[in-house]
């Protein structure tokens, strides 16, 4: 907008407006963020009185070699699901993007597991994956292999879940890569292809260039999304086998309510929120570097 | 475009990539349509015994009836649209201030609840529960419905960029005949935003429907249970019974597959707009 502010409104007005919305950011969100900083520094179990114990659980943490274990699995999850979605959102992006009779069918089919909930998506895909009677082991016996466990074997529980994660939530970035892909100038490519660019070289040197902002847009997301992970390590792993499926933020539910560790658990909350904190600058930083270096 | 070799080869690809997306859906079903003695072949049985005899229906009427997933539904359907309801009403008046309305603290308002996007619910939920457990509103639905009306950041967000690109006319009009502000959101601006309302109210509706960390932590009644946590609950409890199981996976999302076939064009629309879902 280009005027000067214009006041139309009484000076209350907005206030009354956004009244709602700041009662829940404070009660529901800043609040939170402050009391779990102090209760992080007590043993709690909900039910008694907070007990100030220093540095105790984050001392306890440290030393715990599951803790380390949950550290390494959420940077873990977080990696093979940013990565996996990027790559995987982007190419059904590619692939979808052209005019086929019926072409808004198969969007929406890819789409599917989006809208679904991740505990029927667990289970189903436990049924999938089980051991004996699930179809992929099945399938794997008939041709004479040995099917892998895909969620009791802890060398895989945390990728296959991570995985499937990827594949449920695939489709929301395909759509919105595709929105970026159907921003770019046809006519640019058209000029390219008469210059006798092949594919790869103006998917690489015009496509992937023009997808910049969308690019890191995406990035921002699947980072943030990569802690969404509770329902399904809840409705496939619950965690396991032996804490190798764990995940900071199930973790916190785990100590919380499961083990009645409050104290502990904020603690472990506050390490999530300053992973999150982490993850977010270090986007900032790699946008930044990538936005100079292409100008 | 040419129907070249390389347009049948994309078209089976594609073909061939969403039937990976949509097949655990299809063997969910066909699974739903089992025998007790029939789920546990080895190896599995492609076809649905029960669909050709007599009581086809008989998992999801157990389901149903004896494991009670109708009274389970019919609570999910009501409480979501009533959660979905109340944070369009609430997003939109937050929505509207933000794009429109000058007051001081307005950045920083905004820039908090951005800010506040990025934080999972686990980091907060401690304080919460804490919260509504003094408020002594446990097995009640006001802690799933609360935090939903209020807290809805992607819908403030949504609803924002959607008033600030109202045509400028409009308000001008607006002023000129002399409204005032409550006039000014009801009768000018909301009537414009039904597209987004209504695709925002789906994606907080579809939402709702799938949490599992509130219910299962606020409500500890059976019969108050929402429909995902009662699936998830029966698979901690006959994990072993699948094809119950899965007859009650296919009720649980049968309403959200409903709705967006209903809507799919608006939702995957808005979501290539703003690359929102929530």
């Amino acid at each position: 907008m280009t005027q000067t502010p214009f006041r139309w409104h009484r000076r209350i007005t907005p206030w009354i407006f956004i009244l709602p919305t700041v009662i829940g950011l404070l009660i529901f969100r800043l609040i939170p963020i402050f009391s779990s900083f102090y209760l992080s520094f007590t043993e709690w179990n909900l039910l008694r009185k907070a007990q100030f114990i220093g540095l105790g659980n984050y001392v306890e943490m440290m030393k715990s070699r599951e803790f380390l274990m949950t550290l390494t699995n959420t940077l873990q999850f977080s990696l093979v699901y940013v990565v996996g979605s990027m790559a995987l959102g982007l190419a059904l992006a590619v692939l979808i993007d052209v005019q086929i009779k019926g072409i808004s069918l198969y969007r929406a089919a890819i789409y599917l597991p989006v809208v679904t909930s991740a505990v029927a998506v667990g289970i189903v895909w436990n049924w999938i994956l089980g051991p004996t009677y699930g179809i992929v082991s099945n399938i794997f016996e008939s041709l004479g292999l040995t099917a892998p466990y895909w969620l009791s074997d802890p060398k895989l529980a945390l990728n296959t879940v991570a995985s499937l994660q990827v594949w449920k939530m695939s489709g929301y970035y395909m759509i919105i890569f595709l929105a970026g892909l159907q921003a770019i100038n046809k006519d640019v490519l058209e000029s390219a292809r008469i210059d006798g660019a092949n594919a790869f070289q103006s998917f690489f040197r015009i496509t992937l260039p023009m997808l910049m902002s969308t690019f890191f847009f995406v990035l921002t997301i699947t980072i943030i999304d990569s802690f969404k992970n509770f329902e399904l390590i809840y409705a496939m792993t619950k965690g396991g086998p032996q804490n190798a499926s764990n995940t900071l933020v199930y973790d916190v539910y785990l100590n919380a309510f499961v083990f009645y560790r409050v104290g502990y658990a904020s603690a472990i909350a506050y390490i999530l929120l300053v992973f999150v904190g982490l993850l977010t600058i270090l986007n900032f930083f790699i946008k930044k570097y990538f936005v100079y270096s292409l100008d | 475009m040419k129907r070249t070799s390389t347009y049948y080869i994309r078209l089976i690809l594609i073909i061939l990539v969403a039937f990976f997306y949509v097949f655990p859906f299809l063997w969910m079903i066909a699974n739903s349509f089992m025998s007790d003695k029939n789920i546990l072949s080895v190896p599995p049985k492609i076809i649905p015994d029960l669909l050709f005899s007599k009581n086809a229906f008989s998992n999801y009427k157990s389901v149903l009836v004896q494991y009670n997933f109708g009274r389970y539904t019919f609570n999910s359907i009501w409480v979501c649209t009533l959660a979905a309801l109340g944070q369009i009403i609430v997003c939109s008046l937050a929505g509207f201030a933000l794009a429109l309305m000058h007051f001081r603290g307005k950045n920083i308002t905004f820039s908090l609840l951005l800010l506040t996007l990025m934080i999972p619910v686990q980091v907060t939920i401690i304080p919460e529960y804490y919260i509504f457990m003094k408020l002594g509103w446990m097995d009640t639905y006001l802690p799933l419905l609360i935090p939903s009306f209020l807290a809805g950041a992607f819908g403030t967000f949504m609803l924002k960029e959607f008033f600030s690109q109202v045509p400028r006319p409009l308000f001008d009009a607006g002023i000129i005949d002399g409204v005032n502000s409550y006039q000014m959101f009801l009768r000018i601006y909301l009537p414009q935003a039904i597209s987004p309302l209504a695709t925002l109210f789906i994606i907080a509706f579809m939402n709702n429907w799938n949490d599992l960390l509130r219910p299962m932590l606020y409500i500890s009644k059976r019969d108050l249970y929402l429909v995902t946590v009662a699936l998830s609950q029966f698979q901690n409890q006959y994990g072993v019974r699948w094809n119950l199981l899965l007859a009650g996976s296919v009720l649980s999302v049968i309403p959200l597959i409903v709705v967006f076939a209903f809507s799919q064009r608006y939702i995957i629309e808005s979501t290539m707009s703003s690359g929102i879902k929530g």
